[in-house]
């Protein structure tokens, strides 16, 4: 059965402190610890392009699990900030890792919500084109669109990027997925030049919509909390998780936040967590949810078998 | 529902915001008793679920304070 086999990630060594912008927007030390939830953003270098923060994820994946390249018949990044217009960047990575020209490739743009519906992209198109070996990447490197004077924004995203690994013997199956769209409000996220959001705007969608989706989701499988190991959400921020997490009435240790010191990376943030999660032996099943720019959500229940 | 400086206070305090919200003073602004500005956010939020209203973006900066609050609030709903 198709599943997640392995997950990798990277993190560029660059950081930026947002204790050195106290200043400049006057923040106080709880603002950047226990509401934005931020203390530093990992930044790339500044010619590095997504396909290269995919790159090096991979090259993460081959410490952790024996791939041979030339079996890989899948290839996906999701990202809205590709190398170029023109060619899709998973063209690009097909390119740059030397993978069979009987691999399949294209891109998703999706930002937060990216994740969610890659997995499901991934596993469906497999299974429809019996396919065995693919590679879902999540690279949106933002720090090449943030505008470092908007203190809503240039607190809060970091680089990163993370390679899943979909194998007919991965050991966490999806079990069901859900996904949403509130097309009428994109303009709250949105990026001509540089990128724009509309905080308010984001956190109240985010604040009515996800606890509901995720409290239907669970009814859908007929499953209650109690049958829920982690809940695994997008880091938006340290507010937002906590809001949504006390929204759903969840246990916060059931909630894992993990982006103190490298930002919210997008697409990048539930798999970030998930590396670690899934080899947890505690954990058997899993709530995953993306949610943001579209306004866009999408959200899964998987399985370790 | 009307808008009482009682009801208000019991939003802002849903909102888990720090400091002592029993206290806070109805006419001074929120931004100086230790709402930050995720804070104010939320209980913009948490006050347009509770009273049923809308409160547009461009109306926020005249609701400074609780007692501007009570009089936007009662002012929609009459």
């Amino acid at each position: 059965m198709l599943g997640i086999k392995e997950i990798a990630t990277y993190l560029p060594n660059k950081r930026v402190s947002n204790y050195d912008k106290k200043e400049k927007f006057d923040l106080e030390d709880d603002f950047i610890e226990n509401k934005i939830g931020v203390k530093s953003q990992g930044v790339k270098n500044e010619d590095e392009k997504a396909s290269d923060l995919c790159v090096k994820a991979f090259e993460n994946l081959m410490k952790k699990e024996e791939i041979s390249k030339e079996n890989i018949d899948c290839c996906i990044v999701v990202t809205q900030n590709p190398d170029y217009n023109i060619p899709h960047t998973a063209a690009i990575v097909h390119g740059k890792l030397e993978l069979a020209q009987e691999c399949a490739c294209f891109d998703i743009s999706l930002g937060c919500s990216g994740y969610v519906y890659g997995l499901s992209n991934i596993i469906s198109f497999m299974q429809s084109n019996n396919l065995s070996n693919g590679l879902l990447f999540t690279s949106d490197p933002y720090s090449d669109i943030i505008d470092h004077e908007d203190k809503n924004t240039d607190l809060l995203f970091g680089d990163g990027a993370s390679v899943t690994y979909i194998t007919r013997d991965g050991e966490w199956i999806p079990k069901i997925f859900s996904f949403g769209t509130d097309g009428s409000n994109y303009k709250e996220l949105l990026c001509e030049d540089k990128l724009y959001m509309n905080g308010r705007a984001v956190f109240s969608f985010t604040a009515t919509t996800i606890p509901k989706h995720i409290q239907t989701l669970l009814a859908d499988a007929k499953l209650e909390d109690d049958d829920i190991d982690k809940y695994i959400l997008h880091q938006g921020s340290k507010y937002i998780v906590d809001t949504i997490r006390k929204r759903l009435r969840v246990d916060a240790g059931k909630v894992p936040f993990d982006m103190y010191d490298y930002g919210n990376t997008i697409s990048s943030s539930i798999p970030i967590i998930l590396e670690k999660e899934m080899n947890s032996s505690q954990n058997q099943r899993l709530v995953i949810s993306g949610f943001g720019v579209g306004l866009s959500w999408g959200s899964a229940i998987i399985e370790k078998i | 529902m009307n808008a009482t400086i009682e009801n208000v206070k019991e939003v802002i305090e849903k909102a888990d915001v720090l400091g002592d919200v029993a206290n806070m003073q109805s006419d001074v602004a929120l931004s100086e008793q230790g709402i930050d500005s995720l804070d104010i956010v939320n209980v913009y939020l948490l006050l347009e679920e509770t009273f049923d209203i809308k409160i547009p973006d461009e109306d926020t900066a005249q609701l400074e304070t609780i007692d501007d609050i009570i009089n936007y609030i009662n002012n929609q709903q009459n």
